[in-house]
């Protein structure tokens, strides 16, 4: 039975043979063992040992900096490796913060693709470095950002005013400054939306400019004017040392996403909550119709120009964003991350829009409209219609501007329309406030080219014809969009008390006689070839019909 | 006194120079074992060594007798216990916790993934070796009289074995073990589905029951955690090696290894001629045997046909073990244990999976929960458990595929077992059940006719039939066990590569949606 022996004799070689190997490769065929033990710093060679950054209140044990030495704290690499290279000046220090808080990606790997979170089962691999920005999201909220144009608006403001020349800005600007000892170089202006600045800097450089009597000052500073002070105070509170992040936000408070989805503390419910869509885990998201890479930027970029073919069911309309557009709102989306981190850590801006409401875009009407309003009754107010949703109508019309009173649209926009895509903006959470639901009906009028509301002599229920004759011409007409007891289909449901509340008769009777431009509602005082036109009389016992559908049609004495 | 205390230094001293050689020697005190006497004596009087006989048969140490496989499946436990221990060093039993240092573990601690692999691969030889074994000692009707009870100690093995590969699966808090421990929690739940089926689950919740027995609370988490973890490194490998010694022993007071009856005639003289490894000079006749039940030795054939068992077994078992291990490395360089997201309660993996083992199992579960939980597993162990006291017979013992039927009996059973498992699984794929034919059938039908039970009958039936028609206890049983077997084989393998999101029918992975 000598096999035996040599079983034992060739397994036994084997298995030193083995555990040589793995005792090699741990020891020397390690990625980090070989970068550390080329790197040099001054003073000779570095120890080859594991390196990490530890901040227990993140909870983050990072251990990047075993290979990319360069931006392990306290120590410098004068070899030319490309681990070597330093960290970019940035807001936070990263030996403190450590280095997944920002980037992503798996802090306790030490090996590549691990540590760099590109393998099958790590849910946060690293932002692109094109991405890099976004991760100020998991902790700070850019608040009240105006739309896009205004945000450009201010930005070039603050460019042909030359400020540039005193000020730093992002590590722009500054250069006016003649030789250290003259002064003239204005505070760096790089981090004003998180640290405030002086509400009367104008004043003070009047002041200034006036009492100095220096000639750069004279020859530098002029006189601003109001509104382009005050779009200068819009871009000093915004500057936190990232810019795109604004920029990205002010393009999502521009093409009306707020209409649906909510992030943070504001939105619509009709579409998925957003809040957190920066977490997805690239390895659990379909991308059966995605071309390119597997990473949760492609895909949300391949989704705002496919969304139905991205995601099954979708109701997100194909919003024909340009390329740019895209980019800004994908890197948005990679912004909308949260981390648990203790209140210590919560910056002031998350504090105000988490506790105190604050919105995230400004209050200014046009900035409502666009964030909220013009995705579906598009960017000039003219109505929507995207293919498979009901039409969006249109509410810049002339005939709907002169039919409807203020206090109707303002009602509206207010309480909404129950069972429609038109939601109670005024009756929610952090919703529009009274004053700006009348800036925004007032915005909406400018719209439609300043068309005033026509009075209407009669009281606001007048229609008293046959109710039963309505019905008649009811279920000929209307029925087959508004549904057989007007609960709706692909027109609105007209058994609706807040629209019944809102709306007079003569609203009723003129949208029916004239139609609605931008819908599929015609005007049926028309003659039309499929059917015949109606009467006044008839339009009135139709008015008379639509009153008595609506349970709670209330009289406001009128 | 001067002087003696000079020569009592002096002899100190002489003690001193010596005392490593009687260290030595009141280590081992038989001397150098060169003779197969002295090896004997080595073999008998050390703690360790001595739950061998002093002599081997011959035929225990043929490769084909045993295939190693009882061997193999120690040694993978000695592989798993040293491995685990070194794991213990860094491992924390606490949720998210673990999951860290599972990271540390793999990324930092100097060769811990190779030793993470290497235990988790042990455990699956083990389960493998341990599954193999108990077939070969069916196969060999190696159960039979005055083995009965040994087969029970290695049935408890088996459940030990299965139980400790369940628990560790917990461990590294990942979403695989997450979820997998999860069903293997429904799993436990489900005598639930009679008792909810006849409303009394309210007064008898008995699944309800073991689930919490099971996980210390409704749901996976802390105390499922420390429960398995304790479970793990220490109840069940104290209950693991307590049975392994008794088994060890009734091998021994068993008269070792089943052999067939005319195994001196199987063996002949050639496989004596092999022998001396050693120089074999035995100083006397002795007869160790003479406490064994068993024959007396044939004359002039030496004892029994038996060798020394240093070293011939010796060499046998540290074969065995540095093959296993060796097999253990290898497998542990080339693939890595898995180790997935932080288990997640809040985002199912779909599927959910069950450790390999038991997706045979889980198989039947997706039919009907009580029939794959409770109804399938506990006919199989009562019917293991059963086997050496229904079969009395005596043809073949010790011989593969002895007694009536023989290696034709085992090919069609093969046929059967794999025919109607086959069948069975691609029909309900096809076609679907019950549920699908009659969505209002209540569940109590389900739960008696579903494809598990009907192929349970079907091998039930056949065997029924073989044991008519050989007038054999042996031979149905043989065709009952190789059928379960091929039942387990094509379960487990459906369920582990042919089930996706939903527990629905893909040929590959690839075909999943969303990939």
């Amino acid at each position: 039975m000598k096999k035996n022996k040599y079983l034992l004799l060739l397994s036994s070689v084997g298995v030193f043979a083995l555990l040589v190997y793995a005792a090699v490769s741990e020891n020397f065929l390690k990625e980090w063992h070989t970068i550390q033990s080329q790197a040099r710093t001054t003073e000779g060679p570095i120890d080859v040992r594991l390196r990490q950054i530890v901040n227990p209140s993140l909870g983050t044990t990072d251990r990047c900096v075993t290979c990319h030495l360069g931006m392990s704290p306290g120590e410098t690499i004068v070899s030319d490796l490309r681990a070597a290279s330093a960290h970019p000046p940035v807001v936070h220090s990263p030996a403190e913060m450590g280095c997944t808080t920002c980037h992503g990606g798996q802090g306790l790997a030490t090996e590549r693709l691990d540590a760099h979170g590109d393998v099958e089962f790590w849910p946060e691999p690293m932002l692109p470095a094109r991405f890099a920005y976004a991760s100020c999201g998991t902790c700070h909220v850019p608040l009240e950002v105006p739309n896009s144009e205004r945000f450009e608006l201010a930005g070039r403001t603050f460019e042909r005013l030359d400020c540039y020349s005193c000020h730093r800005l992002d590590g722009r600007g500054g250069t006016l400054r003649t030789s250290p000892s003259t002064g003239m170089e204005g505070p760096d202006l790089s981090q004003t939306g998180i640290r405030g600045f002086d509400s009367g800097w104008y004043q003070g450089h009047i002041a200034k400019s006036e009492e100095s009597g220096s000639e750069l000052w004279a020859k530098s500073f002029r006189e601003i004017s109001e509104p382009d002070q005050e779009l200068l105070n819009t871009f000093l509170s915004l500057q936190m040392g990232a810019p795109r992040l604004i920029e990205a936000k002010a393009t999502y408070n521009s093409v009306g996403c707020a209409g649906c989805h909510v992030t943070g503390n504001f939105g619509g419910e009709i579409g998925v909550d957003l809040s957190r869509v920066g977490e997805k885990d690239p390895n659990r998201l379909n991308y059966s119709a995605i071309e390119g890479d597997h990473s949760l930027s492609n895909w949300v970029a391949q989704h705002f120009r496919l969304p139905l073919s991205t995601v099954e069911g979708s109701q997100m309309p194909d919003l024909a964003l340009s390329d740019d557009q895209i980019d800004l709102l994908t890197f948005y989306m990679l912004s909308l991350r949260r981390r648990s981190v203790p209140d210590i850590w919560l910056p002031k801006d998350r504090v105000r829009s988490m506790r105190f409401g604050v919105r995230e875009f400004s209050s200014d009407p046009e900035t409502i409209y666009k964030a909220v309003c013009s995705a579906c009754h598009g960017a000039n107010g003219g109505g929507m219609r995207y293919p498979g949703l009901a039409p969006y109508p249109s509410i810049t019309s002339r005939e709907f501007l002169e039919l409807a009173s203020d206090e109707f649209i303002a009602a509206t926009i207010t309480k909404g329309r129950p069972g429609r895509a038109m939601l109670a903006w005024g009756e929610r959470e952090n919703g529009l406030t009274a004053e700006e639901v009348g800036a925004l009906v007032a915005y909406i009028r400018a719209l439609g080219n300043g068309v005033d509301f026509i009075p209407d002599a009669r009281p606001r229920h007048w229609a008293a014809r046959d109710p039963r004759n309505g019905e008649t011409i009811y279920r000929a007409n209307c029925a087959g969009c508004h549904g057989a007891l007007g609960e709706g289909g692909e027109g609105p449901a007209l058994k609706n008390a807040a629209f019944m509340d809102a709306a007079t008769d003569t609203f009723l009777f003129e949208t029916i006689a004239q139609g609605r431009s931008g819908t599929i509602m015609e005007g049926f005082k028309t003659p039309s070839p499929v059917r015949q036109a109606l009467t006044d009389s008839e339009i009135e016992s139709l008015v008379t019909y639509l009153r008595s559908l609506s349970a709670s049609g209330k009289d406001f004495g009128k | 006194m001067d002087k003696s205390g000079r020569s009592a230094l002096r002899e100190i001293w002489g003690n001193l120079l010596a005392a490593p050689g009687r260290v030595y020697k009141t280590a081992f005190r038989s001397g150098r074992p060169t003779t197969d006497r002295t090896r004997s004596s080595f073999v008998f009087g050390n703690l360790f060594l001595h739950l061998h006989s002093v002599r081997t048969h011959i035929w225990s140490l043929k490769w084909s007798t045993t295939m190693g496989l009882g061997l193999i499946s120690t040694a993978a436990f000695l592989i798993t216990l040293v491995t685990g221990i070194l794991l213990m060093f860094y491992y924390k039993p606490y949720p998210d916790v673990a999951y860290q240092s599972m990271k540390d573990i793999h990324f930092v601690v100097p060769t811990g993934r190779f030793i993470r692999n290497i235990h988790r691969w042990a455990a699956n030889v083990m389960v493998v070796a341990v599954i193999l074994h108990m077939a070969r000692t069916f196969f060999t009707a190696s159960y039979r009289k005055p083995r009965e009870f040994n087969w029970l100690i290695g049935w408890g093995l088996l459940v030990t074995t299965l139980a400790l590969s369940f628990t560790g699966y917990l461990l590294p808090w990942d979403q695989l073990a997450y979820w997998a421990i999860t069903i293997g929690a429904n799993i436990a739940q489900s005598p639930r589905e009679i008792t909810d089926a006849l409303g009394i689950t309210a007064y008898f919740d008995v699944g309800g029951l073991q689930r919490v027995i099971l996980l210390g609370s409704d749901e996976v988490g802390a105390e499922a955690l420390i429960r398995f973890y304790l479970l793990h490194v220490m109840i069940l490998p104290l209950v693991l090696v307590s049975l392994m010694a008794v088994h060890f022993w009734r091998i021994r007071k068993d008269g070792g290894i089943a052999r067939p009856e005319n195994v001196d005639e199987l063996i002949g003289d050639k496989e004596r001629t092999s022998y001396p490894v050693f120089t074999d000079q035995p100083e006397k006749t002795y007869h160790l045997a003479a406490i064994v039940k068993g024959k007396t030795p044939a004359v002039g054939n030496g004892p029994e046909n038996s060798l020394p068992s240093m070293p011939h077994l010796f060499y046998a078992e540290l074969g065995v073990l540095m093959f296993t291990t060796l097999i253990c490395l290898a497998l542990a360089l080339i693939s890595d244990a898995p180790l997935k997201e932080i288990a997640n309660p809040l985002v199912p993996e779909n599927p959910a999976k069950a450790p390999w083992y038991f997706l045979g199992l889980q198989e039947i579960v997706s039919f009907s929960a009580f029939t794959g939980g409770i109804g399938i597993p506990a006919l199989v162990w009562l019917g293991l458990g059963l086997i050496p006291f229904l079969d009395r017979e005596k043809e073949g013992t010790g011989k593969w595929l002895g007694g009536p039927g023989g290696w034709s009996l085992f090919a069609w059973s093969l046929l059967v077992g794999f025919g109607a498992s086959i069948g069975i699984e691609a029909f309900a794929i096809y076609f679907g059940w019950l549920r699908e034919w009659f969505p209002d059938v209540p569940q109590l039908a389900i739960t008696f006719i579903n494809p598990g039970t009907v192929l349970t009958a079907i091998y039930a039936a056949y065997s029924i039939y073989i044991v008519r028609r050989y007038d054999s206890t042996r031979a149905g049983a043989v065709g009952l066990f190789t059928c379960f077997l091929c039942g387990f084989i094509v379960l487990t393998v459906v369920g582990t590569y042919f089930r996706g999101p939903n527990w629905e029918f893909y040929w590959t992975p690839s075909d999943w949606p969303g990939h």
